[in-house]
């Protein structure tokens, strides 16, 4: 579990999707995730489906992983489907007691199940082809012109690496305050509504007065080490824009262009 | 209450933001409902609860972001921007924003009827009203179904939680406060 989270989703490899810029690839997933909304025809989504199989291929991702990551949603989507299906109004097709599927239902839900399963399979592969850190390295030079606003780029991705070091630690913290406590007699799983709240305070209270302590540890040891933010500070892999990136760019206005061309011919 | 430089705000949150991905591996066995509620959105109004506005946002924030680049943090040990943006998404944002209210209405003196007023109001109305509307939206079901289907059966375990983190965020408080830390 604890490499699980250290590593995410990431899918280690080659591939011309894995090289791409963190920074091209977020914009890139942004940009075609909103595309998808434009579809509305058979025809769109047929010209979705063929662009998004062929991005996997490109990125050499296991059809197993692409499909685990609909695993936690599935229920949702099917009832998006069923709820489509029954309760859209128009000409019924086939009738189970109460309930009337309609023609119109069967479409307008299998089109929305595909946008859903579009969103979400697009949006995996941004996080199957990037390790977490080059993410958080690209979403931080992102953020770099809203510093002017008063957005801390820098310290956002500081705070991503102490978040991600201190998971463990505090899974571990949790795991012994709940084995001290119940060596005490607590009691997590009886009651009524009232003691069981009350029983949550042996374990969460000590869970946060510690985190709080090594915050304060951390955050003292920080400043005695001079710790001040990004400000000219140098890294050991810069990121860089290459043409792999500005072609991404170039295949991804094409495939817009031809949607939007879709939309409006297609009515 | 940050005596001492930004440094402080920023490590507060980051270890809070740990903290929320912990509550969010760690199962609650509800008296009420027979599904195993996560400590997910109890640790979002813990969070509202026990941190300066500033340190809440922060918090938050560096969870959202943590689960987007593919952490897997959000309910149920998923991550990836497929859950943000996903049918589910909108109960994250609503997170934020939550957080952000709870902290900014708990007031200064620790009252545990304001503490559970806002916990209710953040943790749960607003977390829904964003989680019911984004649903509405992408699943294109329209907002009564989304209530009936996103909101509903979850209910009753939100008030359950927000209960415990009324209690526990006062206790934590108090302690805080005997303590003389931040």
């Amino acid at each position: 579990m604890l490499t699980d989270i250290m590593l995410g989703q990431y899918f280690p490899g080659n591939s011309l999707l894995h090289l791409l810029d963190p920074r091209t690839k977020i914009i890139s997933t942004i940009l075609f995730i909103s595309s998808i909304f434009l579809a509305d025809t058979y025809q769109a989504y047929i010209i979705l489906a063929a662009f998004i199989v062929f991005i996997i291929a490109l990125a050499a991702i296991p059809p197993t992983m692409i499909l685990r990551s609909l695993k936690p949603l599935w229920i949702i989507i099917v009832l998006t489907l069923l709820i489509h299906i029954f309760t859209t109004p128009g000409s019924i097709i086939y009738k189970i007691g109460p309930l009337a599927a309609t023609q119109e239902g069967v479409r307008q839900g299998l089109f929305m199940t595909i946008r859903l399963v579009f969103l979400i399979v697009v949006s995996s592969l941004l996080t199957f082809t990037t390790s977490p850190i080059a993410l958080t390295d690209g979403i931080e030079r992102l953020l770099n012109p809203f510093k002017k606003i008063g957005l801390p780029a820098h310290e956002l991705a500081m705070m991503m690496t102490i978040a991600l070091r201190f998971i463990p630690t505090l899974l571990e913290e949790t795991d012994k305050i709940m084995k001290a406590q119940m060596a005490r007699g607590a009691d997590f799983t009886s009651g009524n509504i009232l003691r069981r709240a009350r029983n949550m305070i042996p374990l969460l209270v000590p869970l946060f007065i510690s985190a709080f302590r090594r915050a304060d540890e951390l955050a003292t040891a920080m400043e005695a080490r001079c710790y001040r933010g990004g400000h000219q500070r140098t890294r050991m892999k810069e990121l860089q824009i290459t043409t792999r990136d500005w072609l991404a760019y170039g295949v991804l206005g094409i495939i817009i262009g031809v949607l939007v061309a879709v939309r409006i011919t297609l009515r | 209450m940050s005596r001492r430089n930004n440094v402080t705000d920023f490590v507060y949150a980051a270890l809070f933001a740990a903290l929320i991905a912990v509550l969010g591996l760690v199962a609650i066995p509800l008296p009420i409902s027979p599904v195993p509620v996560t400590g997910q959105s109890l640790a979002i109004m813990l969070a509202g609860s026990i941190l300066t506005v500033r340190q809440a946002a922060y918090s938050v924030l560096t969870f959202l972001l943590l689960g987007a680049v593919g952490v897997p943090v959000f309910a149920g040990m998923t991550g990836g921007i497929g859950i943000i943006v996903g049918p589910r998404g909108g109960y994250l944002l609503g997170f934020l924003v939550g957080a952000i209210v709870i902290a900014l209405l708990k007031g200064q003196h620790n009252n545990k009827w304001r503490l559970a007023l806002v916990n209710v109001l953040g943790g749960i109305i607003i977390v829904y009203t964003f989680g019911v509307l984004w649903l509405g939206f992408v699943t294109g079901m329209g907002l009564e179904k989304a209530f009936t289907v996103g909101a509903l059966p979850y209910i009753p375990g939100d008030l359950f939680k927000a209960f415990v983190a009324t209690v526990v965020g006062a206790a934590v408080n108090r302690q805080l406060q005997k303590a003389g830390s931040r």
